[in-house]
């Protein structure tokens, strides 16, 4: 099975832009991020508390939708998803 | 026009664009990059998100304050001190609607446009914090 995982502004300097990964059946979209994470600390630390909890500031959508981060673990991950975890927003 | 998009726009090209029947007040809102001991700004869109939700603040201004037109170009990339990032153009029967819708455009698009900005200053870099904790309010 394979998801889409982008990152954007400071997470995206820390995970990288884009990432295509391969996960098992039954994987949550907390485990996805926290896996890809793991590759740099410093990323890992700021999307995730020391509990390993998503930090009150962090954005996720799935498939352009917003999740709730305190929802997140009830969400399983399909083929074909595309996931985008960002930072709050600042345009205008 | 509802844009992202790297290049700059004529603003004044947009304005007579905007002029039609029944209009009776242009609004224009240009955010610009402030000298604020920086180099550069950077700036970065979640695009296909940001262009939906761009439309939808049109949509719901023109229909909660009864406008007649609404341009948004939102640039991107890379900006010198000076230039526009964001350009609002609100055209309506009278004033009070053009100010208010407006007003209600530029505060939803730094509510909950996925659009981040970093100020390049001579020491590096810093992403510019948003005004709204958790961004995305009205994103569902």
């Amino acid at each position: 099975m394979r998801v889409r995982v982008r990152f954007f502004a400071g997470f995206r300097e820390l995970l990288g832009n884009e990432i295509i990964a391969e996960v098992s059946e039954g994987t949550t979209l907390p485990d996805l991020i926290h896996q890809i994470a793991l590759k740099n600390r410093e990323g890992h630390n700021a999307i995730f508390d020391e509990h390993g909890h998503f930090r009150e500031y962090v954005i996720l959508m799935r498939n352009a939708r917003r999740i709730d981060i305190a929802d997140a673990a009830k969400h399983i991950v399909a083929d074909g998803d595309d996931i985008a975890v960002f930072p709050p927003v600042a345009g205008g | 026009m509802i844009s992202i998009q790297t290049g700059d726009v004529d603003i004044s090209r947009l304005i007579h664009d905007a002029k039609q029947r029944g209009i009776g007040a242009i609004v224009i809102f240009d955010g610009i990059v402030r000298n604020d001991d920086i180099r550069e700004m950077e700036l970065e869109a979640y695009e296909e998100v940001a262009l939906h939700e761009l439309e939808k603040i049109a949509r719901d201004a023109t229909e909660q304050f009864n406008l007649q037109h609404v341009d948004i170009i939102h640039r991107i990339g890379r900006l010198a001190v000076g230039e526009n990032i964001l350009i609002i153009v609100v055209g309506a029967g009278h004033r009070e609607e053009a100010y208010r819708g407006s007003r209600f455009i530029i505060e939803a698009i730094k509510a909950g446009v996925p659009i981040w900005k970093k100020e390049l200053t001579k020491n590096g870099g810093r992403w510019v914090p948003g005004e709204h904790g958790h961004g995305l309010g009205s994103l569902r």
